[in-house]
């Protein structure tokens, strides 16, 4: 899983961060190597003296940096504690203990460290040391100037010996007396430095050392010239020579030009050694003493730039440890924060083994059990939902009503269901005890008595049957007692409430009257058939053995009493036989049939088709081929017929139309309608809801069994009856209409093209016109 | 070498900011340049005349036995009016100046041959004529092209001891230096040169 790094959250922020913290690391080794090196320095390191300036320039400019980038680490410190970001405080107060405690003993060490150096400093000059060098060095030059003396009185001699010898002896006695005089190198030159004669001098030397012109100049004015010079001229060789020039007066000879005797010897090289080494310490020492000022600057300086680099160091690093310490804090408060929003990111783990990283990782684990369980409840809860989902669609289709009541036998939950059997609108039912519901009122206390038993009493639910009269405002019959099937039990869970469940079983009730009636209708004739005949014939057969014998007046009344019983035998026969075709009605054979034709073929089995007769035939052509059992339908048809035709037998003008339309409603199913109207006396009020029941009848003499059939094949075929009464404004009645309507059609759209025909035996033949090769 | 200067001139300026102005009057001055190719015409040489004084505090240095580098800086521009100027030719040639306590003589070193005076008076003329001093190959220059000379004297801080360094740093006593003498040279075509 993806880690967050919550330390900041702006990239751009986070590369500036990082580019501090790598600028204040790389300052700090800068600046361990510059100290280093200063330190070297102000040692005595030959090379780092040269460079001695620039090393304390980069050390100052170091120091700056450092000092820069402390004061930009304290102004973020100082703008997150403005803002008050989580840990600063704290950062601050790390940060703040580091620098103390790396500053106070720094400051310390230096104070006292500048106090010691400087006494040191000072203690290393002392007068003594001063006095016995610059006696040494007094001591050097007298012993150089007492060889230079004695060399010098040397060659005075030596050149008054020359002055009074002849110019041309000068070489032999040159050489003698050098000898004499232990030099290493004589030489005469003339005052313009011209080399007159020569002796000794060393193998390795080709030209003798020749004086300067500025020695000779004051050999030639003061008459003598003595001199301590470095051996070799062109190096800073420690040995050193004594030049002694001597003029030697020779009167009125060469011109008047002078001639100079020179005399060069080696000063020993011990002494020169030891005379080099004095002034060498003179000089070192008077260097130092020189210097004492500027040491002791270098010391504080040093020392100085060691404590800045040091202190701004130790802040800045104080920061960053400060950092690194409170960072996985404010990470944990971040992610704290994160799953306070809902975000159970991990947060990053912090790579230490200590307890900060130990409390990251069960962080971490604690934010993964929190999204774990999360998780689940998510799930129980969709799942809950689903079932919930379940249970509603269930509840809306289910056709039986259900209710929820709470303890108080309030409504608190109604289905699609109960809106249907109630006929009311189930929010509106919400909230009403039972006994004002619509319909179900009327049985409020039978309800309300059965809970209470159910409450009491050992059983776990109750069932009862319930016929509630059916809007008792229209009268006392117009409608049908509609019954419920109501069933009651408690809700499981901790608060009380009752479920009712109910039924409308008014249609089971008819149809299982239907039955039971047909049932009843099959045996009654089966029972009844039976005897009929043997009673007819034994009637017969009693008046035709019998009626001779008797006298006329019995044989009257034996011949009546034997007709009444035929004839009633044959109205018993007659019933028999339709409650036999009732109860033996067979399945209706559905196949593609024209009902005008069927129409058409029935009213001609009754009078010829007379203008003036009572049957008129209104038949729309464009009606669709419907599916049918052709038998069937003509009974039904030839029920209604004869069935109008009897309610108008004492009308005035009688008259019955048989009527065929298409009806093609917008949106539902298309269907063919049948109307076989009249202007009789109508269905007497109170008999219409019940008309189709078996054994309901208005006729004097009828079974009551021919609108039973026609309900029944209207059945069978899926269609719709109903039945109405005409009236006029005044309310009268004018007639009764019947209503048939077919919606089970052949299932081809274009069947309008098809033709219905009788052939010659009368039954209906289909043709179709298209073309066969369509 | 020239880096150094530069952060020297900048620590200069940073700490003459800070502390009193010193001794303004140059102690070292360039009085007169010449010039010229060499008599065989193999190079140029640079003769010039300085007027160089010591501060007391350098002449009490140089007095106590501590050795005093002075350098001679040459530099030969190509001015450029669209660039920096083109550094054509560099040359310096150092003097050390040091006092022996011994024989009581101040000794000028220059390249390797060294000079012994009585007077520091005389050391220093002796550093501030400078005669036939060839600076480059006369190759170097085209002729014709327009040059010009720079020319200084001042004392290599860098080879003082150690704290007295410190102290140059600071102290403009301790670090006497000429202003850049500039001088115009036009080469002018071989032939006439000869």
């Amino acid at each position: 899983m993806e880690a967050v790094q919550y330390q900041a959250g702006v990239p751009e922020k986070r590369s500036v961060t990082r580019a501090l913290r790598l600028s204040l690391l790389v300052s700090l080794a800068l600046a361990a190597v510059l100290l280093a090196l200063l330190a070297v320095a102000s040692g005595n390191d030959r090379l780092l003296e040269r460079h001695y300036g620039l090393l304390l320039g980069l050390n100052f400019a170091i120091g700056v940096a450092l000092f820069v980038l402390s004061a930009e680490l304290a102004r973020r410190l100082w703008q997150r504690w403005r803002a008050g970001v989580f840990g600063t405080r704290l950062m601050a107060r790390l940060a703040l203990a580091f620098t103390l405690m790396t500053l106070l003993p720094a400051l310390l060490i230096f104070v006292v460290a500048v106090q010691f150096l400087g006494r040191s400093v000072e203690s290393w000059y002392d007068v003594p040391m001063e006095r016995a060098l610059e006696s040494g060095l007094t001591l050097g030059r007298a012993s150089l100037d007492a060889l230079l003396a004695d060399l010098q009185s040397k060659a005075r001699s030596m050149a008054l010996e020359l002055a009074e010898q002849p110019p041309g002896q000068w070489p032999g006695t040159l050489d003698r007396l050098r000898e004499r005089a232990g030099a290493q190198e004589a030489l005469i030159v003339a005052g313009n430095g011209r080399i007159v004669l020569a002796s000794g001098g060393g193998f390795e030397q080709l030209v003798p050392d020749l004086p300067t012109l500025a020695s000779l100049r004051q050999a030639r004015s003061s008459r003598s010239y003595a001199a301590v010079e470095p051996s070799d001229a062109s190096s800073e060789s420690r040995g050193l020579k004594l030049r002694v020039i001597e003029s030697i007066t020779v009167g009125g000879q060469f011109g008047g030009e002078p001639r100079l005797l020179q005399l060069l010897q080696a000063v020993p090289p011990t002494l020169a050694g030891n005379a080099e080494a004095v002034q060498q310490g003179w000089r070192d020492y008077q260097a130092l003493s020189l210097s004492r000022t500027g040491l002791k600057r270098i010391f504080r300086i040093t020392m100085a730039v060691t404590l800045m680099l040091t202190g701004f160091s130790a802040i800045a690093a104080s920061f960053l440890l400060a950092g690194w310490m409170t960072g996985p804090l404010a990470m944990l408060a971040a992610g704290t924060r994160a799953v306070a929003e809902g975000d159970f990111r991990p947060v990053k783990d912090y790579n230490g083994r200590d307890e900060l990283g130990m409390l990251t990782q069960s962080f971490n684990t604690m934010t993964r059990q929190l999204e774990e369980a999360r998780a689940l409840v998510e799930r129980n809860q969709q799942a809950l939902e689903r079932a919930n989902s379940q249970l509603a669609s269930v509840l809306a289709n289910l056709t039986a009503g259900v209710i929820v009541l709470d303890d108080r036998l309030h409504v608190t939950l109604a289905n699609i269901g109960a809106e249907r059997i109630l006929e009311s609108d189930a929010a509106a039912m919400v909230g009403l005890p039972i006994t004002e519901l619509p319909r179900l009122g009327e049985a409020g206390p039978a309800i309300t008595e059965a809970f209470a038993e159910l409450d009491t009493g050992p059983q776990r639910s109750w069932q009862r049957q319930l016929v509630i009269r059916r809007d008792a405002r229209e009268g006392a019959d117009a409608a049908p007692a509609l019954t419920l099937l109501v069933r009651g039990a408690p809700l499981p869970g901790p608060q009380r409430g009752w479920l009712m469940v109910f039924d409308d079983v008014s249609e089971v009730v008819s149809a299982q009257r239907a039955v039971a009636w047909s049932e009843v209708a099959r045996r009654l004739a089966h029972e009844i058939k039976n005897p009929l005949t043997p009673i007819r014939l034994a009637a017969e057969r009693l008046q035709l053995k019998l009626v001779g014998k008797l006298p006329p007046a019995d044989a009257e009344m034996l011949t009546r009493s034997s007709k009444t019983i035929v004839d009633q035998v044959g109205v018993l026969n007659m019933m028999v036989d339709e409650f036999s075709d009732y109860a033996r009605l067979p399945a209706a054979k559905l196949a593609p049939l024209d009902l005008n034709a069927l129409v058409q073929d029935v009213l001609a089995l009754y009078a010829p088709p007379d203008a003036n007769g009572p049957l008129r035939a209104d038949l729309d052509t464009n009606v669709s081929l419907i599916m049918g059992d052709a038998s069937q339908l003509r009974r039904l048809i030839l029920n209604l017929i004869k069935n109008a035709l009897e309610a108008t037998e004492r009308s005035p003008e009688r008259r019955v139309d048989v009527i065929t339309e298409a009806v093609r409603p917008g949106g539902s199913a298309p269907g063919v309608r049948l109307i076989v109207r009249d202007n009789g006396s109508g269905f007497p009020s109170g008999s219409m809801s019940r008309a189709f029941e078996p054994y309901v009848t208005t006729k004097p003499k009828g079974t009551g069994l021919g609108l039973a059939i026609v309900r029944k094949i209207v059945e069978e075929h899926g269609a719709r009856i109903e039945a109405a009464n005409l009236s006029d404004e005044q309310g009268r009645t004018l007639g009764a209409s019947v209503s048939l309507l077919f919606t089970k059609l052949v299932k081809n759209d274009d069947n309008c093209g098809v033709h219905t025909t009788l052939d010659e035996a009368g039954s209906p033949v289909i043709m179709l016109d298209r073309p066969a090769d369509t | 070498m020239k880096r150094r200067t530069a952060i020297r001139a900048l620590l200069n300026v940073a700490l003459m900011a800070l502390l009193p102005a010193a001794n303004s009057a140059d102690a070292i001055d360039v009085v007169q340049v010449a010039f010229e190719p060499s008599a065989d015409g193999e190079a140029w040489l640079l003769s010039s005349d300085f007027s160089l004084s010591l501060s007391p505090a350098l002449e009490d240095a140089v007095n106590r036995g501590i050795p005093l580098y002075f350098l001679v800086e040459f530099e030969l521009r190509r001015p450029r009016w669209y660039w920096w100027d083109d550094r054509a030719a560099v040359a310096t040639q150092t003097h050390r100046l040091s006092y022996h306590a011994l024989t009581r003589q101040y000794r000028v070193l220059l390249n390797g041959v060294s000079g012994s005076y009585s007077t520091l008076s005389e050391a220093l003329d002796a550093m501030s004529r400078l005669r036939s001093w060839r600076v480059m190959p006369r190759e170097r220059v085209r002729p014709g092209v327009p040059y010009e000379g720079w020319l200084r004297l001042r004392l290599d801080t860098d080879q003082l001891p150690k704290p007295f360094q410190v102290t140059a740093i600071t102290s403009r006593d301790w670090n006497p230096q000429s202003e850049w003498k500039r001088f115009n040279i036009k080469p002018e075509s071989p032939k006439s040169a000869q």
